[in-house]
């Protein structure tokens, strides 16, 4: 491309055509003032501020929207120009409150500092009082429209990057302001408190609610967002150790600007009055305090006393997919080389194994084959078993734009009608717990019409006769008879895949966390490779995680089977070469995975506990008999934030720190290891989870060679042959792909994403035939498919999203969905109390009607720690990744 | 009596009808919202989101349209719109107290529509007749010369029927 040269404030610089001028100055170093322009949103030119002169004719041009052309004199800082600049800006200021004092924008405010940066004294303009703040009930945020300068940033936000259209310009002239649909309060619209447009506002229209005036902010520090496993870049802002503000993280690829509610008002859990501040012991019924001394000597003399008496494989340890990469390092070589045994598993377990085992067969590759950017360029995107816009929002936002922006189209697979329905070219409504008979149907019809990539098939993969054979008995009439999906629809979705020259796969936990998770996986992996979408920099398989460190705890080696980087246990190559690192050896079997350490407590065979920020009491199945295992170990530690449903059953509490008071790093879902940041010293007494790994196993008479996190990344780079680790450099948020991509650009070959060189680890992909198993048989009893899933405004257990006060506020309670005609039926009303009940346990909760319910199914969402959904569910495992089924079960309700 | 129009599954129907044979042409939306408020009267509210999905755009934004041009409606409009001319030369022939007499004869106020949907009362800032003044438009009929009497005599059945 030729480069354009303009001359700007005197100065010659060039840059490529398309630029803006105020993109060029930003280059150039010279600082145009505006006010509406971001750089993730378009640019509109509607405060005037950024206004330049072109000298050659006088002409005075709205910067941010003016590209450059050759031969242009532009002068910044002309008489002209300033002396315009500040009549806008006055404008502005002669309709704006002179609340200024009091807001609490307060030194943020870029009007104020605009204004001051221009000179502007008094406005001898007449004054305009403006409307005044609109009542709002929500928690969240707060509207004061009578700051509002039109700018438009608030609704550009909502419309191009979180795609929710809540809000735009309602009337005109004097009158005009950003509204919601009927101009309502927001709680009662589309919007979803994602804080997206409070971080964009440049006055006081916007702001966040339920603070106390802080003054102002002493520290800003770039961390990784704790709740899922999207990995949203976020900015904690601290002043005497407290965290008072949490705005999105400046430039990050995954999120661009953008938080979830979660991300933004969700953090507050930080501060929470329920943290833990000392270190316990039970005695008798009730815990105490004690110190930090006392409670390490009493852990060790306990697992010491387990482990002579009864061996180290009495001894289990469980990890958490919310600590960060170090910690689950060192908890895991504290289990096999300190305790001596690999029954060490992370909660990851209950809904990313199948992927692991899935992805894992078929691909050799155990997770997401691609980056977010590649999903935002992709032709089609085929969304099944996932609700991105609540269990992954910065994914969903990524859905949606390619659909707005890109005009990509959306093949939608989901029993239940969600937010993405909207954006959906066709929505598919399957049976649930067939989409292994649905994959498959797709599959032949694409073998059938003749839409596969053949020389992809033959050059990388194999196994493909048998699969192809296999598939003989898929004939449509049978996909729908068992799916419920009608012929012409199989077909229309079949094409719509093959047929897009690049085709993305994004699932979640409902394909995981079925039954068959694992065999859904291979089947959805069947279908990309069949149309060449895997290794490509477009396209591919999107494996959704729920934890913000669902990939690190596995890639760490927290797995009764893998040693960290995925190497296997009976792999004795790899065990000496940890064995050297460590300086001692380790064991040889394999160990237990989460549910079978349970079933071996049951027995009596394991006997003692160390469990790091998880709660199984509420995420495990059958939570009743999880309670009742647990209590009866001999010696439980667990080491958490707060004293969860499990940290009760415990003989020892150790307070941990939050993810705001350690360094380390997160592996988001793509892959993409991003540091954490320590914004403010740990609360109390509470320390890190590594700090108190490391004090554990100096007390034990094993100290570890390590005195911060990034040591124990440098052993984590050296050892684990993880190519994403190793390209860590701990400069933060960079992109590990940015160089490989832009290289295959340059190149004019095709990109190839997260799979190295195009090359799959084991030279080829293989097609896994698959069986489809139905599900059980519902007894008559049992008339309801319950699914659960998350919601926006809660998190996994809600160990932490319970304790954030706003998030609690605005949705107190749990609910179950059911469609209107079941509630007809059943004589249910809104908000009446009733009683879910399966064959294992029951709930009270509060009916909602829904129109996004089929009939025979309700809803429940898992995060309310009050009604633990899971106690529904029974200990059913699958045979390849002992992981539970935890999305839908056979229920009755009844009236209370 | 208030005959305040609810908008019937009909007209529902027939909404959806109109959506659809516009929503193939380019730059559907003003067309399409002028098409429905041709045949209803108004652009009933509920027809906001039919609108905003089938032509792919946020509800929010069908609103910010409607709301932006004057010739369009939300709220359904009498049969005969009333428009009093506050230009300068009715101004000064006394067009301020005619208001106040279509006013209190109607029972309305500025901007709004009469509960059996006979009258909406609106003004303009000139409609280019001074000679007359003051004047009023009653459906496409110009009053000039108005004065009191006039007025009462073109709303009296209004008042009878109340």
């Amino acid at each position: 491309m030729q480069s354009i040269t303009i001359t700007l404030d005197g100065r010659e610089v060039s840059g490529y055509p398309g630029t803006t001028i105020l993109e060029l100055a930003k280059e150039s170093g010279i600082d145009i003032p505006t006010l509406c322009h971001a750089p993730q949103l378009t640019s509109i030119g509607a405060c005037r501020v950024c206004l330049v002169e072109d000298e050659r004719n006088g002409a005075l041009l709205a910067s941010c929207v003016t590209p450059i052309s050759s031969g242009m004199v532009i002068n910044t800082r002309s008489p002209r120009v300033i002396e315009r600049r500040k009549t806008i800006v006055k404008l502005m200021l002669a309709s704006h409150p002179d609340s200024c004092l009091v807001c609490d924008k307060g030194n943020r405010c870029q009007l104020r500092q605009i204004a001051s940066d221009l000179g502007i004294g008094l406005v001898e303009l007449q004054r305009i009082p403006q409307t005044a703040s609109i009542d709002e009930v929500n928690p969240f945020l707060e509207r004061d429209l009578s700051k509002c300068i039109l700018c438009a940033k608030c609704i550009r936000a909502c419309q191009e990057l979180v795609v929710e259209g809540a809000i735009d310009y309602f009337q005109r002239g004097f009158t005009t302001i950003p509204a919601t649909l009927n101009n309502l309060p927001l709680e009662n619209s589309e919007c979803t408190f994602c804080g997206t447009c409070v971080a964009l506002c440049p006055t006081g229209a916007l702001t966040e609610k339920e603070k106390t005036y802080r003054g102002t902010t002493q520290t800003i520090v770039q961390t990784t967002c704790p709740f899922c496993g999207c990995g949203c870049s976020i900015c904690l802002e601290a002043k005497d150790g407290q965290v008072t503000r949490v705005t999105p993280g400046k430039e990050s690829s995954v999120n661009k600007g953008t938080l979830c509610v979660r991300g933004s008002y969700g953090c507050d859990f930080i501060h929470s009055p329920d943290r833990l501040l000392k270190p316990l012991v039970k005695s008798n019924g009730s815990f105490k305090e004690l110190s930090w001394e006392e409670a390490l000597e009493l852990v060790i003399t306990q697992f010491q006393r387990i482990k002579d008496e009864s061996g180290s494989d009495s001894l289990a340890v469980l990890g958490s997919s919310k600590c960060t990469n170090e910690e689950n390092y060192l908890l895991q070589r504290f289990a096999r080389s300190v305790l001596g045994t690999n029954n060490i598993d992370n909660g990851g377990r209950l809904y990313n194994s199948a992927s692991c085992v899935g992805l894992g067969s078929s691909l050799g590759f155990p997770g997401t084959t691609n980056y977010l950017s590649g999903l935002e360029q992709s032709e089609l995107i085929l969304v099944i078993g996932a609700d991105p816009t609540s269990s992954a929002p910065a994914v969903g936002y990524v859905i949606k734009r390619a659909v707005k922006s890109q005009y990509a189209k959306l093949l939608l697979i989901d029993p239940r009608q969600t937010k993405l329905s909207m954006f959906a070219h066709l929505w598919l409504q399957p049976e649930v717990g067939t989409d292994v008979v649905l994959m498959n149907g797709l599959a032949k019809v694409i073998i059938d019409e003749d839409l596969i990539d053949e020389e992809f098939v033959a050059r990388s993969t194999d196994n493909f006769e048998a699969f192809n054979e296999d598939l003989k008995k898929y004939t449509l009439e049978y996909v729908e008879e068992i799916t419920g999906v009608a012929i012409q629809q199989i077909h229309t979705a079949a094409q719509l895949y093959a047929s897009a020259s690049r085709a993305a796969i994004v699932y979640g936990t409902g394909i995981t966390q079925h039954m068959t998770g694992p065999d859904s996986v291979k089947a959805l992996a069947n279908l990309a490779l069949l149309t060449g979408n895997i290794g490509h920099k477009r396209g591919g398989v999107y494996a959704l995680q729920r934890e913000n460190n669902g990939q690190g705890a596995c890639d760490m080696g927290t797995l009764p089977m893998f040693l960290p980087g995925y190497q296997g246990i009976v792999d004795a190559q790899a065990r000496r070469r940890f064995e050297e690192s460590w300086g001692v050896s380790s064991p040889t079997s394999v160990g237990l995975t989460a549910l079978e350490i349970i079933k071996q407590v049951k027995k009596g065979k394991i006997k003692g506990m160390y469990i790091v920020g998880e709660n199984p009491a509420l995420s495990f199945p059958n939570s009743r008999l999880i309670i009742e295992s647990l209590a009866s170990l001999d010696f439980l530690v667990v080491q958490d934030m707060f004293l969860t449903e499990t940290a009760k059953l415990a003989n020892v509490v150790l307070p941990a720190a939050s993810f705001a008071e350690k360094d380390g790093t997160f592996t988001n879902f793509e892959g993409r290891v991003q540091k954490v940041q320590k914004a403010i010293s740990p609360l109390g007494e509470s320390l890190p989870d590594w700090e108190i790994i490391l004090r554990l196993a100096e007390k034990i008479g094993a100290p570890m060679p390590y005195s911060s996190p990034q040591q124990v990344m440098g052993e984590i780079v050296d050892i684990c042959q993880l190519a994403t680790y190793s390209s860590y450099e701990g400069n933060g948020h960079a992109e590990p792909e940015t160089q490989s991509l832009y290289q295959a650009e340059s190149s004019s070959q095709l990109g190839v994403g997260r799979i190295h060189g195009g090359q799959f680890p084991t030279g080829f992909a293989c097609f896994c035939p698959i069986a489809y198993v139905p599900p059980r048989e519902a007894k008559k009893s049992y008339p309801f498919t319950l699914l659960t899933g998350s919601i926006p405004n809660h998190f996994g257990t809600g160990s932490r999203s319970s304790r954030s006060m706003r998030l609690k506020r605005f949705s107190p309670e749990a609910f179950v969905e059911i469609c209107e005609s079941d509630a007809k039926r059943l004589a249910i009303t809104e908000g009446e109390k009733v009683k879910v009940i399966s064959p294992i346990g029951e709930v009270t909760t509060i009916a909602k009607i829904t129109d996004t319910l089929r009939q025979g199914t309700l809803f429940m969402p898992v995060s309310y720690p009050k009604t633990p959904v899971n106690e529904l569910f029974d200990i059913d495992l699958n045979p390849e990744t002992k992981a539970p089924s935890l999305k839908a079960c056979n229920v009755k309700i009844e009236k209370l | 009596m208030n005959k305040a129009k609810t908008i019937t599954k009909a007209d529902l129907k027939r909404i959806n009808t109109i959506i659809t044979e516009y929503s193939q042409q380019k730059w559907p939306l003003i067309p399409l919202l002028q098409e429905i408020q041709n045949e209803f009267g108004y652009i009933p509210p509920q027809s906001i989101p039919l609108i905003a999905r089938s032509l792919g755009i946020f509800p929010s934004q069908v609103q910010g349209v409607i709301s932006f041009y004057t010739q369009l409606y939300t709220q359904p409009r009498g049969k005969k719109v009333v428009r009093v001319c506050r230009g300068t030369a009715c101004h000064v022939r006394g067009g301020k107290t005619i208001l106040k007499l279509v006013r209190q004869h109607l029972d309305i106020e500025e901007g709004e529509t009469t509960p059996d949907l006979e009258y909406t009362l609106e003004t303009v800032a000139c409609i280019g007749v001074c000679a007359l003044a003051p004047n009023i438009v009653v459906g496409d009929q110009v009053h000039g010369h108005m004065n009191p009497k006039k007025t009462e005599q073109l709303f009296k059945h209004q008042e009878v029927e109340k």
